[in-house]
């Protein structure tokens, strides 16, 4: 699934603790145009529980997660 | 074998969706108080934790107020409380290890250690200073009919937004840059590292769980291996459903989502009735002293959660998962305890102590305590609802 998806940003969140991924991840959202990809690595397990849900709350599309491991990739589009 | 993989797959290895998992906590909590008489709670026993380190240190406690009342009898593994923390490790390490979901993370800035370091100490001052962290001053110590817990709450709800405001400052912000890219980034996937760390999952689940059987059927100590075994599901189901009380309500604030919260209050109202029902048949709830305590340790605890990232059972899953900025908060909440613990008697009756403890079932009847801590918890319902809607309201006067 994710090889097909090509990213437009990528934001790489390792190391930085909940919530500053979820937060970080709407604000550059914020910049992106209609129609590009965010790529979003996070190795704080319990974004698992916000990133999805906050970008569909803020009218973004979650196009892929991949959790199968310690990082975890979203991709997401405006 | 098709269906064991699926299970595998489904049950032990993916994230576990987080309502019916804080309900499950719900329902486990009320047995939890039927059978061995005392709430599901983590913070007490960090305090003795320090108590015993500070005899070791050759410190004499014995005329300490505060370890009188969290009674020292015994040791972690003599303890109700003790043995149900060893469970809930064990759950933690089986769940993160067999989610793959292991992995030595440090800490991306020194302000994150800080943020650690004094967010985890004054959390656990002031979950003491309330008597009970998110657990016995929240979601077991509401349903106990005990005001404090209402007291320590609607404080606590205060603390977090004035730390959501700290935190949410430029200083504080994440100093990570948006890249261009061309292509997704390979994440490794080692397949047998996943089998190997799998096994090492399985190995602790079962050694607690032979540990537990020992406890009940050769030690004669049925209660310690029962709530040992209550410890692994409390375990098993925050980490596995990454249940965080710190996000629940924080995230409220900084990016307006409430899931979480409404999904604690909901497991609160099914906790609610279980306990009811044992305190009728004779079972006497866990009440605190209703006084400043509650709602200076609420605000403090509040405060101090958001600053850390976790709370006082938050971290304990996230240090198994190798998360170092946890190992920080974790030690934080002991050093917290031990102080308030150290400073207690200097203002116990004033804050605490001469202050009533009051038992809803007792000021409104029993069935007019049950009701009015159903009313209670409908109108905290509500109130998260409306905290959601005020940032929707804010976002969109922003122009988004």
């Amino acid at each position: 699934m994710k090889e097909t998806i090509i990213p437009t940003y990528r934001l790489d969140m390792q190391g930085e603790p909940c919530p500053y991924p979820a937060v970080k991840t709407l604000e550059a959202m914020e910049n992106l145009k209609e129609g590009e990809i965010l790529e979003i690595i996070s190795d704080c397990p319990q974004s698992i529980n916000n990133i999805p849900q906050d970008a569909k709350n803020h009218g973004y599309k979650v196009l892929s997660i991949d959790s199968s491991g310690p990082t975890i990739q979203y991709m997401i589009q405006k | 074998m098709d269906y064991f993989k699926q299970f595998k797959q489904n049950y032990l290895v993916a994230f576990w969706r987080p309502l019916p998992a804080v309900i499950a906590l719900g329902v486990l909590a009320a047995y939890y108080f039927g059978l061995m008489g005392t709430y599901w709670a983590v913070t007490g026993e960090f305090t003795r934790w320090g108590g015993h380190i500070l005899q070791l240190l050759g410190v004499d406690i014995s005329t300490w107020e505060y370890f009188k009342i969290m009674k020292m009898d015994g040791n972690s593994l003599t303890r109700i409380d003790g043995v149900m923390i060893i469970g809930m490790f064990a759950g933690c390490i089986a769940a993160a290890f067999w989610g793959n979901n292991v992995k030595l993370r440090m800490p991306a800035s020194n302000i994150r250690i800080f943020q650690a370091l004094i967010g985890g100490i004054i959390a656990g001052f002031g979950a003491r200073l309330g008597m009970g962290c998110n657990l016995a001053s929240l979601f077991t110590g509401i349903p106990q009919f005990s005001l404090h817990a209402w007291f320590f709450t609607l404080a606590m709800i205060v603390g977090v937004y004035l730390g959501a405001k700290v935190t949410m400052l430029p200083f504080f912000q994440s100093k990570f840059k948006l890249q261009k890219v061309a292509c997704a980034k390979e994440l490794p996937h080692d397949a047998n590292k996943v089998k190997r760390f799998f096994t090492i999952g399985t190995i602790v689940f079962i050694a607690m769980i032979i540990w537990a059987l020992y406890l009940i059927f050769v030690a004669n100590s049925p209660k310690l291996g029962v709530a040992m075994l209550f410890g692994s599901a409390f375990g098993l189901l925050i980490a596995k459903a990454q249940i965080c009380f710190t996000s629940a309500f924080r995230d409220i604030f900084t990016t307006g989502r409430s899931q979480m919260a409404t999904a604690i209050v909901i497991g609160m109202a099914v906790s609610t009735i279980g306990v009811f029902s044992y305190i009728m048949i004779g079972q006497p709830p866990k009440i605190m002293w209703a006084g400043p305590n509650a709602i200076i340790g609420g605000l403090l605890f509040g405060f101090g959660i958001v600053l850390a990232g976790g709370c006082e059972c938050g971290w304990m899953y996230r240090a198994v998962e190798g998360q170092v900025h946890f190992w920080i908060v974790g030690i934080g909440n002991v050093i917290g305890a031990t102080l308030l613990a150290f400073m207690w008697d200097s203002f116990s009756i004033s804050l605490a102590t001469s202050w009533p403890k009051i038992n809803l079932l007792e000021s409104f009847g029993n069935y007019g305590g049950l009701f009015m801590n159903y009313i209670l918890l409908f109108l905290l319902f509500l109130l998260i609802l409306k905290l959601e809607k005020n940032y929707r309201k804010k976002l969109q006067a922003k122009g988004n």
